[in-house]
Formats: C-alpha cells, structure tokens, sequence
C-alpha cells in the first residue's frame, strides 16, 4: 500500500465535495495530491486511487495521461514551462527559452543532473500580456507560480535566482524582474489593465486587499445578492439577464438569458459550473477577475445560481491559474463564514454549495461538454449534443455552463439595471468587454471598453500602437487564436459579435493578437497548428489525425522541403477538419491556418521559392513491415531498403522504417 | 414513445422506421450503406469516427450529421451519395488510412476487413502523404490470448465500450491524446474480463487479434461451421473456422435468444485440446497388464465379454454406466437405452445427475435476463442467486444479468457461502455457510410471508425451524439481512430465483429443491424457478433419461406410459428397480458394482478414493478423447471425438435443443463418434440399433420424449428451438424442508467451499498453452482473519487436512471469502479437492502451515 492513511484521509476530503456517489469527479484533486506526495503519479498510487473510487486502474491511467499537468515520469525540483504559444512567440518566447537552456546547461524536454529543473515548452497560459513568461511548479508542494515579463538573459537570471532561493513559492502571485529589485521573491500585483473612464468588471483590481470580501463589500459588493434573493423570485432575475441581452465571454457569444430558458421546467437537482478554463491563447481576463476581484465572480454565482434554481455551484479552473486557485479557495471561506454562501444564505431559505475544481491542463476542457467530463472525472472529450448540458449537463442533469465574464456581468445587469447595462455597446452586443490585448504592441494588457469600440482605437489609444516602430502592424486576431485574421485594412472594424462576424473572422472572446512585420505567417501558421495538435483530444478522426498532418506539412515546408502544390494540400486537409470534426474545436484549429493561407499566401510561396526551388519531393524510404514478427530481423539483408537518392518509386506512398 | 412509424426520405426512397431508430439503421431498411466504423449495433452511439456524415436538409441548407448517432425524424431528408458527402468520406478515409500500416498481407483481419471494404468502396484511391507515419506498438500483448496492434487501430473505441457497456470493466482505455491517442491497459494490468475476446470480433480492423489463432488462418480459406459452445450450459453459439483438418479459430455467432452475439473467452480461445496429440487414436485394451493398442473389433468385444461375464456373474445391476454432460443428447441418449435395455439396470446416471436436486424445466429463458442494445427490457426486476456463480460458471449469463442490472435496474440477491463477483453491485448477499441452504430457504419464505402481511398456516408450519437464532448460528446469516432480502424478493414484480448443483446437492438436495418451491410458490413466482446446470449439455443429460430414477423425458421409471412407449420403441421389458446415482455407483465399485461403462466422464480423477474403488473393478470400459486417470485404469479404452467432430445436439440450460454438427476430422485418427461406439457394443451383443447417424438418433429421441415431438436436425435450425416447460413441470406444492443441525466447526477449523471455475486445471483448458498461466492455481484461498489465525501468508505452501485425507495447496488470502470457510475450486491441477470429501454436506479443513 502506497497511499497512507493520511493521503487517503486527504482525497477522501475531496469525495466528500461532490454529490454522494460521484466521488469520481475528485480524480484530479486527487491525483494532485499523489503528485505532490511522490513526485509523480506512480502507477501503484493511481491503482489504489482507482480502488478508493470503484474504477479500474486503466480508467485512472487514461485520465493520467490525457492532462498535460500530471506525469507519469518524475520532474524536477522545480519545473520550468515556458509559454511559446503565437502572444508570446511575437514577443520573444523564444528567446526567453534559449535563455533557459543556456543558463541551466540543458535542452527544453531535460531535467538538469542535479535533479532541481526541468524545462518544457507550454502552451498559452493566460499571461499573454506580460510575455515572454514562465509557469514553475514546484514539485514537493504543487504549488505553481508565474515569472513574467522576462525580456532578457538578465531577467532569466533574475528569475532563476529567486528560484533557487528555496522559498520563492511562499508568495504565489506572479513575479517580475522590475517588480522585485531586491530580488526576494516579492510579488508583482496586478497586471496592466486600463479602458475607459469608470470600469466595473476591473473597477476593484488595483485595490490594496482587492481580493479581500471587506474591500468588496465596502464597494457596495453583495448587497446585490442580498436583495435579489430576499426581493426577488428567481424567475425575475431569469428575466432582467434574459432581457439585457448579455452573450457569452467564453467565445461563442451565446446569449446567456436564452440558454439559462433552455432549463426543462421541474427537473432538479441543477447545476451550475463556472467556466475559468481560460485557455484561448490570447486570453488573460478571467485570471484577472479571480486573481484579484473574486468576490465578484462569486456574487455572480450566487444570483445565478439563484435565478436558475441550482443549489451547488462549480468552478472549474484551469490547473495552470494556481494563485487564482487559492484566491478562489480562500474567497469562498470568506463567504461561507459571512453566511453568503452554504445553508440559508442571506437569511433566506436558499441554499448553495459553491466547489472550486482545478483542471489539470488540457485546452478541450473549454468546450462546455468536455469540460462537464473532466468534472465528473473522466478525460476531457466532448459529449454528443442534443442532449444539450441543459438538459443533461454534469451527471446528466440540468446544467448550465457560463463564463467567468459572463457571470460577471449578471451582476453588473443586477446593480444597475437593464436600461443601465443596454446602454454600452450595441443593440445586439450590449454591455462593456475586457478586451485582451496582446502580441506586437506597446502596451499590451486588459482594456474594459464597452462593446463596438474600434480596433483601431483599442490598439493605437490603449496599446500605444504597434510595439516596433520599425515593424507596422501586419495582421490582427481579434477573439482568440482561434478566429480568423483580420488584415491590416480592417482596423476599423468595431468590435462587437455582427462587425467583426462582417469582417469574416469572431469576436470570440476578445483576446486581440496584434501581429506585425517582423514575425513570418509561415512560423504563426505552425505555432498556431501545433497548439492545436497538441491539445487535440483524440476523439474523432479529422481533428486527430488532420492536426498532426497540417503540421507536419508545414514542418517540411519550414525545413525547406515544402513543394507549391502543398499549399492546395494545406487547404484540402484544413477543409475536411472544420464542420466535419466532433466539436467546434476541429473549426477553431484551422481557421487560423485558413484565413492565413488566404491572405498571406505570398510569403508562403516565397519561402517555398526561397528554399526548394526546385520543387522536389523529400525523399523518403519504403519500408513497411510484412512480418508477423516485428520485432526479429529478416532472412535477407536489410541494406536494399536504404534511402538512396530519387526513389523510382511513387513518393505517394511512402512509410518509414520501424527502428 | 408512440408506436407509430416515422416516414423519412434517404436518397429518394421512402422509409418507415420504429420512432428512436438511427439514420443509419433505417439507411440499411431500403439497402443504402453507410460506412461507419464506431458504429457498432451492439454498443452506443459515439460518433468518434466520422465516417458516416451523411447531409440531413434543415432549415438552413442541408448540414453533415452522423448517421450513426442522430434519430429519425418525421419527414427528415436525408442523402447519402451527394458530392459533398462523397467527398468527406474520401477526406476522412485518407485521414483513417494516413497513419495506418497497410500491412493488410500479414493482417487477420484482411479479406474480412471493414477498413479494406469501405476503403475500396469509399476511399480516396490515392494517398496525399509524403511524411513518415507514426510509429506506435505492433506486437502488443493487452492479455495473455489478446495481442493489440496499436498502428492498426483507428481508434474507434468500440473494444472500450464493450468493456465498459456489456462487461463493467473498462480493463482499456484511451491513453495519451491528440495524434497520440492509444488504446491502452494500465501497465501491469492486463485484460481478465471473461469476455473480452469478444473485442476482437469487433474490431473493425485487424488491431486486436487473437493469439492462440492469429497468423494460423485467412479468411477466405476457411470453411465455417455455425455451431455451440462445449463449455457453458447457457450454449453459446459459435461459428468454428476450419482448415486442413484442423480448428483456425472460433468465433461468436448471433443468437439474441442465447449470448446476443457474446461468447466467453474459454469458448474462443480454449480449443487446443482439440487438435492435440494427446488424443487417443487408437482402441486400446489391456493386455498383460498394460493398455495395448488394438482393433476396434478386439476391443468391442473385450468390452463385450467383460460386460457379460459380471452380468453373469453378479446379476444386471452389477453394471453401471456413467454418461457425461458435455457430450451430445445422442451418445447419452444410446449409453441409457444401452443401459437399460440390453444390460437391463438403471444403473445410468451422470455427475451432477441424480445426486443432486434439479428441476427437469432448466431456467426460464435466457431472452427473459437479456438486456440487448436494441430490444425489450429484461423481464425480471430481481434475480435471485443460490448457490450458483454466473461469472465462473455461465460467463455469458453473467454478462446478461450485469446489463439488466446495469441498464435495466434489475436488483440482485446473492445466496452464496463466497463473495462472488456479482456481489459487487447494490442488492442483497447472504453469506451461508454451506450445507445450511434448507434452513435459509425457510427463513427467508418465513419472513417473505411475514413482508407480506399474509397468514400461510401451511408455510408457517414448514418454515418454523428456521428461527432468528437458527439463521445467524447455523447459516451463519444476520437476520435482518434475510428479512431485507426477503424484502427484495416480495416488493419484486417479478423475480427470478436461480439455483445451481452446488446448492442442492447430496442428502439434503431434496429438502434444498423443496426450500425453493416453497419460497418460489410464497413469492408467486412458481414458473421463475430455474436451476442451472453447469455443463454444455446438463439439461439434455437430463432430458434423454441418463438418470437413476427418470426414463428419457423426465419419466418417474414407474410411468406406464413412458414405460410402455419405450418398450415398444425398443423391444422388450425395462427394468424397475431404481439404479445408482454417479457417487453410489462409485462408492460402490469394487463392491456390489463389478462392472462400468464410463463416457466422458474422469472420477478417477475427481476423487482419490474412487480411484482405488474403480482399480478393484472386475472390468471397467471407457470412451475418451483423452488417457485420463479413469482411462487409465479401464479394461478397454475407446477412442472418442469431440463434438467438433461428429454431429450432435446439445440441450442448453434453457431448454434449447441446438445443433453441433461436424466441423472437422482427423484422417489419421482411429476414433468414433459416442454413439456409433454404443450402437457398436450394442451390436457386438446381439442387439441391432436402427440408427444410420446422429440424425437417426435424434428422431428417435423425439419419439422417445414427448417435449421432443416433431423435430428433427433440420428444423432445429441455426438457432435451435426451445421445449415447452409445461410439458413436463410439476404441479406446484408446499413440501417439506428440513434439515439437521450441522457439526460446529472444531478449533482452527474452517468450513470447506468448494465449486466450479471457468479456468480450471481440466484437459479442455489446460491444453491450450497461451492459457496456461490463467488457469486457478492450486491454492486454498481464505479470509485475512482466518490466515493470521493459521499463521499463513499469500503464497505460503500449506497442508489441508479434513477427516478424510489432505491436500499440498499454496494459500491465498482474500477479502471475497467469508470468515470461517476455505475455498478450494474443483479440477485444480495436480489438486483434487476431492480428497478431502467424503459426500457430506459440510467438510471442515484445518490449515498448517508447511
């Protein structure tokens, strides 16, 4: 037996958090604490894990193994990921990675032979506006704090220091080098953030204490709730968010009041589940609202909850926002012992259970299917719809998934009113937006602006305009890695969901990702695809395989074996992925990749031109395997299957050799 | 759900279908093929694959859905053949066949392929691919019988779902993810789901295959013979594949009145024996001491002579024979008739014949605990189990009765002195002690009718012994525990009560049979009461009259008109007397039995004791496949086939009569059918039997048994046909139930359980070499308590020593066996649990340590 009675005590805490029954849904705080305990999730603590919740081993195995956060192998003392997603390649991911193989004597996928670090590639983690920037776990307690900002080899240096002082972890909001000058480990505050005049989603942040329930209910925050629920019946307050027409943060703009009406009448228990998996590159909002204002979200839960007649409430956040994490953990204590949250809440006869779940690393779990799965337990993959969650949502009942943002702005419609909230933005994007601005601009960050505002206007007013005076701005992603590019001529395009649908690309979830001359489309084409490649679930066939072959297409063409007549290839296979995958993630990886090849196609063909001229096919050996045993070697002699030269061969059919 | 049809369009046809059908289903009604390959009829929709995207028209144009997961809709336009549809299916083969070996040469799966099918049928015609494929594990062992070829699979999730849907565990599962994505086991955990072979019929590309066939057969040079499981008595239906006189493979065949299209894994992999050299091929008769090879008309007539001279010289009920429930109704049908009519005794009996309790009627029906992907609901909302252990004896009912649990919440009561694998789900368990079943019996009809509210002065007399005090120290049962399952059993609709030899066997196996007519008859559930025999052919053994005390049809031996029809069919006078059970018989070899006729049947090997019995016989014969121990000793051995070999039928537990018919033959061997062997002695003395084949025998069966009427090899059909319960059913009627007081059990000393599992130590497992490291080993397992109090660890070697002899077993300890008992399963190799039996109702064992 490798989980002592200690460790089991702790996971059987966890069980105890979720409906009786579903014990299953604490897999991963569980398997958290056996990382923690042993470094990794040991195959015999994953078994007796699977005992203590009814399943078979392989079922823990699987889930193991399809989040990015939890190994299988042991890391080092301090595990290093630096963010090479598109924002931070534009502002020098790369650089910031050199910095980290040169100075700790090791290629990214190593752990140094001192055991202390182990460095990786990550993909986007939310920190989009203070790149390049690295997450750090560490190892012995699980706890993950981000280094941002970290321009040069000097602030590596500055940031391994702190590292290695042993007690860096004791602070976990996140870290910069001008942010510390003494180098203690002394944390940063929020990041930069701004937008117009009076701001109610980021009015709080820059707040001592912002995240304190006194600094929000000194700000007048709960009283909402308060009279909600002992003035009003749930159905009103269903009506007034109904009414004001508030859409979705997350990305597909739905409008929240019409998907809370979808509820079928009298079928309980429901539920709600916050969506804080924040994972759209580009996108760095929601951290903020729970790192720093997280009573806010909170009182969103409660009047929603409340209007939807749900009496537990979930937070699913991704694993990578640990700091937002314990803000959260810590936010929901602080409402529990004021009464606002748990049994009669407010004085009146309402209930509600509020549970902070953490992923584990794993971008499908933003697709609201998916992420009820990796709630109740299992991997991430998307569920078949209809049933919709509405209908059959987290363990099959009624269940409504929203955003962050989006129950942010419950409360904004609450406090001040429908006619209030209508008269931001437009008829059909109504309210005010955090827009995430980041890549090549001078002063990348949060900007709270009512909905319509101009592209131009966001990116030249509040981002200072493009970051090189050098480089103009070349193109622009407007919601999230996701959608597609906008050119340089579409500046103007006001951003709200029918103007930017106009321009032919999303809103999204207004992450703006400003790309300017310098970078080449061809690299943002490959870092976009490999995102997607990578975090593709497996579930079905064309997003599954079509990733991977997008990329490796574009890999050859980098390597400069690219021929003209893969760019129609390039098309052909984006083509038979979007519409034809599972879920909307199959549309979202080649979007990108589409409008791209659109729009950009010369600097594709010139970099085909410039680096196979001639047009030729790599050259690859034939070599499938005919035997019943692989693995002992042939009667004849092997040397017949050397790769030599043009292959008389049709290339269209080539298969390497098994080593 | 309304019953009225949906009228929809596919391609131009019209199309009414059941509301709640598939696309792709009612596309199959007018003859449109839709590929799919996550598909599966038997498994739930997933819609991973996209293979099936087919353009339904909607509002907004007509959009790509998948056939294979979106219903019927009144009016719905659906087409299947448009360009865009073609060309998503061309897309999405050439994403299917990107990273896939195409090593079809050396692929089982290839000529059977629905990945070679669709791709010829629907695929690109051309690959696009100029990059390397990927590289994942080719020669993968997820079992000791199940090799998976990760490259091969396309990830269709159908081997996860069947673990998961039909058999509770999900043993496999998606490992890593993206382009990545495997279908995995836990490291160190492998597949032990007792179907799960039923994965490789599924798969629909040649990922998973079959290591005990794999390599040894191409599909179109198979012949294919649909026929039955040998092991189960649920009679599994299968297809044996065969080539060059030898068995390929075999795979299941659909019965969705039997295993829905499942069978276990001992059925698929576990036919080396077979084909094995260790089979007899030649008659041998004792010559000088030594078995000798020799002709077949030497050893009919040595069996002859030796026959006679103790018929002669001890009178006619000197002679026994044993027949066997896993050979064919036809070959124990003529061992009786042999029996009774030329050596004149009812000396015929079969092990688990007439020393145990059985109901003539079988179980119900197996269609009535089916739970299929498609179809009714189970009938029973309760099944209640008595001594009977579906997952090591009937893998297949287990897996129905996990499906009606699991998908139709039918509720489960578990009588059963071990913690059987079923126990696992919510419901009742009550752990008795063996040799207790009568007094549980009553106590649970006691307080049955206590839940009822109802005055029965009949059943408050028979069930009066069995009192709050007697339940918790003789059973060894909590008695509220009783009263909960009694509540179960009332407050059911309709329950199912199932009971096996072990529970009713030896002397008090009448008061066991009485027990649960009385409980049936409280509960109204006369008709629900099934007994389930443990081999390929118990209800037919039964049935055809290889019985002390029945003729063939279930005849008292004093019926005058089965007396009188058999006469005529026969010639001559039938004796009266009742003969010996199989352990009588035994017990009494050497002694007032001189001489034995054994078919198929090894108690030499069983017990120890009736080894030495069977040696002092003045002459012993025997019809095997193989030299076993009983065999050993015999006077003459006849070599016999098996029933891949011959024709035959087998009577499943539910009253099927099914066809066995000869899928293969070896030239060079010597032996005969069962039958013909009989009819063979049968004329060497004197008597000539009618019988032209087993076709012949089995018209004469019909005639002998009224259930049997009118039918006949072709009729029977591919999927057999059922005999009326009715026919033979006995009128309900409260009976007495009683038992003594069992012997309490001595200090260290535990109360011996023993009965049947699937992977025992038998030639027909053990033969099978990929099997072997599967088989139970010779162990004792016991409760942790009772260990430490032995002093014994996991693996320790230990005497078992009861009052009547020991045995040398390793221990095993284990939370499923209950505190106070010691578990040791029939047919261990080397072990015969036998030894320490003497035919009592309760064996106590101590355990030292070695």
């Amino acid at each position: 037996m490798v989980l002592t009675e200690a460790i089991r005590a702790e996971i059987q805490k966890w069980i105890d958090l979720y409906p009786l029954g579903r014990g299953r849904s604490a897999i991963l705080p569980a398997l958290y604490i056996i990382q923690r305990e042993f470094g990794y999730c040991r195959v015999e603590a994953q078994n007796e894990l699977a005992e203590m919740l009814d399943l078979e081993p392989a079922e823990v195995g699987g889930v193991v193994d399809f989040y990015h956060m939890l190994h299988t192998e042991p890391k080092g003392e301090y595990h290093v990921e630096v963010c090479t997603n598109v924002p931070c390649m534009l502002r020098g991911a790369g650089q910031c990675m050199d910095h980290f193989e040169e100075q700790l004597d090791i290629h990214h996928g190593q752990t140094t032979e001192d055991d202390r670090f182990s460095l990786d590639h990550m993909e986007c983690l939310g920190s989009c506006g203070t790149a390049p920037m690295v997450s750090v776990t560490e190892r012995e307690t699980g706890k993950i704090r981000y280094f941002e900002e970290l321009h040069s080899g000097e602030d590596v240096k500055a940031a391994l220091e702190v590292i290695k002082t042993g007690n860096a972890f004791d602070v976990l909001e996140r870290w910069t080098p001008d942010g510390d000058p003494q180098r203690t480990g002394k944390a940063a505050g929020p990041y930069r953030h701004g937008g117009m005049e009076t701001r109610y989603l980021t009015a709080r942040v820059n707040e001592p204490d912002s995240h304190a329930i006194d600094t929000y209910m000194a700000d007048g925050g709960y009283e909402t709730a308060r009279r909600a629920l002992n003035e009003m019946q749930p159905q009103d307050v269903l009506e007034q968010v109904k009414a004001s027409g508030i859409r979705g943060r997350g990305g597909a703009g739905f409008p929240t009041g019409v998907k809370w009406g979808f509820l079928p009448e009298g079928s309980f228990p429901r539920y709600l589940v916050v969506n804080a998996d924040e994972s759209e590159p580009g996108t760095f909002k929601d951290r903020m609202i729970m790192e720093y204002d997280p009573h806010q979200l909170i009182e969103g839960i409660i009047l929603s909850s409340y209007a939807i007649k749900a009496n537990r409430a979930f937070i699913y956040i991704r694993g990578e926002y640990y700091f937002g994490f314990t803000r959260l953990v810590e936010a929901v204590k602080e409402a529990q012992a004021k009464g606002f949250l748990g049994e009669n809440i407010f004085g009146t006869d309402y209930d509600l259970k509020l549970v902070v779940h953490r992923g584990a690393g794993a971008y499908e779990c933003g697709e609201e299917t998916a992420l009820l799965s990796s709630l109740e337990g299992y991997r991430g993959h998307p569920r078949m719809k209809p049933p919709f969650p509405a209908v059959e949502g987290l363990y099959a009942k009624p269940t409504i998934v929203n955003n962050v943002e989006s129950i942010s702005n419950v409360i904004q419609v609450m406090r001040h009113g429908v006619e209030w909230y209508r008269g931001f933005g437009t008829e059909k994007s109504p309210g005010m937006r955090i827009f995430c601005l980041s890549g090549n601009v001078k002063r990348p960050g949060l900007y709270e602006l009512p909905h319509a505002t101009p592209l131009r206007e966001l990116i030249y007013e509040y981002g200072g305009g493009p970051q090189h005076e050098d480089a103009p701005i070349k193109a622009v992603v407007p919601g999230g890695l996701s959608m597609k590019l906008l050119t340089v001529e579409q500046l103007d395009t006001p951003l709200d969901y029918e103007s930017v649908a106009e321009a032919g690309s999303a809103l999204g979830s207004a992450g703006v990702i400003v790309i300017d001359e310098g970078a080449s489309m061809v690299d943002v084409a490959l870092r976009t695809i490999s995102f997607y490649r990578e975090e593709s679930c497996g579930k079905c066939t064309p997003c599954r395989e079509g990733t991977g072959w997008l990329e490796n297409i574009l890999l050859r063409i980098q390597a400069g074996e690219g021929r003209q007549r893969d760019l129609p290839l390039l098309e052909h296979v984006a083509s038979f992925v979007t519409g034809k995958s599972f879920c909307p993630f199959g549309d979202a990886a080649v979007w990108g990749l589409q409008s791209n090849l659109t729009k950009f196609r010369g600097e594709f063909i010139e970099l085909i031109d410039a680096t196979n001229p001639t047009g030729a096919t790599p050259n690859l050996p034939i070599r499938p395997i005919y035997r019943p045993d692989v693995g002992s070697p042939s009667n004849v002699a092997n040397n017949a299957l050397e790769p030599t030269g043009d292959s008389p061969l049709n290339r269209d059919h080539v298969v390497e050799t098994v080593e | 759900m309304s019953d009225e049809l949906v009228t929809l369009t596919i391609d131009d046809k019209e199309v009414q279908v059941a509301p709640g059908t598939l696309i792709v289903d009612a596309a199959a009604a007018v003859n449109v093929e839709i590929p799919i390959f996550c598909s599966h009829p038997k498994l739930d929709p997933v819609a991973c694959c996209r293979m099936c995207l087919v353009e339904v028209e909607g509002p907004r144009g007509p959009m790509l859905q998948t056939a294979c997961s979106v219903p019927v809709r009144e009016g719905m336009v659906v087409h299947t053949d448009t360009e865009q549809v073609q060309a998503t299916q061309e897309a999405n083969l050439a994403f299917i066949l990107l990273n896939h070996p195409l090593d079809c040469p050396i692929c089982d799966k290839g000529g059977e392929c629905p990945l070679q099918d669709q791709t010829m049928r629907f695929g690109p015609g051309i690959s696009q691919l100029v990059e390397p494929k990927r590289h994942k594990q080719k020669d993968y062992h997820i079992s000791d019988t199940i090799v998976l070829d990760q490259e091969r699979c396309i990830i269709c999730w159908r081997c996860i779902r069947y673990l998961e849907e039909w058999e509770d565990k999900p043993q496999l599962a998606l490992f890593k993810r993206g382009g990545a994505t495997l279908i995995d086991i836990q490291p160190g955990q492998p597949v032990d789901a007792k179907t799960g072979g039923n994965i490789i019929d599924i798969c629909p590309v040649g990922a998973l295959t079959s290591k005990v066939a794999r390599f040894g057969f191409r599909p179109w040079q198979v012949e294919r013979t649909p026929s039955i499981d040998p092991h189960f008595s649920t009679g599994d239906n299968i297809r044996i594949d065969t080539r060059t006189y030898a068995i390929r493979r075999i795979v299941g065949r659909e019965n969705m009145g039997v295993n829905d299209q499942w069978i276990a894994d001992k059925t698929r992999f576990a036919w080396a024996w077979v084909n094995s050299d260790e089979r007899l091929t030649t008659p041998l008769v004792r010559k000088d001491g030594e078995l000798q090879p020799a002709t077949w008309s030497e050893a009919l007539q040595a069996v002859t002579d030796g026959l006679k001279r103790v018929k002669e010289r001890q009178g006619a009920d000197a002679v026994g024979g044993i027949g066997s429930a896993k050979l064919s109704n036809e070959a124990n049908y003529l061992l009786q008739r042999f029996m009774r009519q030329i050596v004149g005794t009812n000396n015929v009996d079969h092990r688990d014949g007439g020393d145990v309790a059985a109901l003539s009627t079988g179980i119900p029906s197996l269609a009535a605990v089916m739970q299929p992907q498609y179809g009714p609901p189970p009938q029973y909302d309760v099944i209640m189990l008595v001594g009977v252990d579906p997952s090591e004896e009937a893998p297949i009912l287990d897996l129905h009765i996990k499906r009606a649990v699991r998908r139709s919440g039918t509720t489960l009561v578990i009588a059963h002195p071990r913690h059987i694998e079923l126990t696992r789900y919510p419901g009742s368990y009550l752990g008795y002690r063996p040799g207790s079943e009568a007094t549980l019996l009553n106590g649970l009809a006691r307080m049955a009718l206590a839940v009822k509210g109802e005055e029965n002065q009949t059943v408050s007399q028979l069930t009066d012994d069995a009192t709050d005090e007697r339940l918790l120290n003789l059973c060894g049962v909590d008695p509220e525990a009783v009263e909960g399952a009694a509540r179960l059993l009332v407050e059911a609709k309709n329950p199912l009560i199932l009971y096996g030899p072990m529970a009713a066997q030896g002397a008090t196996g009448e008061q066991v049979r009485n027990g649960l007519t009385n409980l049936a008859m409280v509960l109204d559930c006369y008709e629900n009461l099934g007994y389930l025999g443990l081999n390929a052919n118990s209800q037919g053994c039964r049935d055809v009259g290889v019985l002390p005390d029945a003729l063939p049809g279930h005849a008292p031996l004093d019926d005058e008109a089965a007396r009188t029809l058999l006469a005529e069919l026969w010639g001559g006078e039938l004796p009266t007397a009742p003969g010996k059970t199989y352990r009588q018989m035994l017990d009494a070899a050497g002694d007032d039995i001189g001489a034995l006729l054994v078919m198929g049947a090894d108690p030499a090997g069983e017990r120890p004791e009736w080894a030495a019995n069977l040696a002092q016989l003045d002459f012993l014969a025997v019809q095997e496949l193989f030299l076993t121990d009983t065999a050993r000793l015999a006077d003459v051995v006849l070599p016999a086939v098996s029933w891949a070999e011959g024709d035959g039928t087998f009577t499943n537990c539910e009253r099927r009569i099914q066809r066995a018919p000869k899928a293969v033959s070896n030239p060079a061997s010597k032996a005969a059918q069962d039958w013909m062997i009989l009819d063979h002695i049968a004329a060497h003395m004197g008597m000539q039997w009618p019988y032209a084949s087993a076709q012949g025998v089995l018209e004469e069966i019909t005639t002998a048994i009224p259930a049997y009427a009118g039918l006949d090899w072709t009729a029977l059909g591919d999927q057999g046909v059922q005999w009326n319960a009715e026919t033979v059913r006995p009128r309900p009627a409260y009976r007495r139930c009683r038992q003594d007081d069992l012997p309490a059990a001595g200090e260290g000393e535990l109360a011996l359980v023993t009965g049947t599992v699937a992977y025992d130590g038998g030639t027909l497992f053990r033969l099978t070499q990929a099997m072997r490291d599967m088989i139970h080993a010779a162990a004792v397992t016991l409760n942790p308590d009772d260990a430490a109090q032995a002093g014994v660890k996991d693996n320790d070697a230990v005497l078992v020593r009861s009052a009547h002899g020991e045995l040398r077993l390793r221990a095993a300890v284990s939370e499923e066996i209950e505190p106070g008992t010691a578990w040791i399963p029939e047919s261990l190799p080397g072990a015969p649990v036998g030894a320490l039996l003497n035919g009592r109702e309760q064996e106590f064992v101590t355990i030292t340590p070695q």
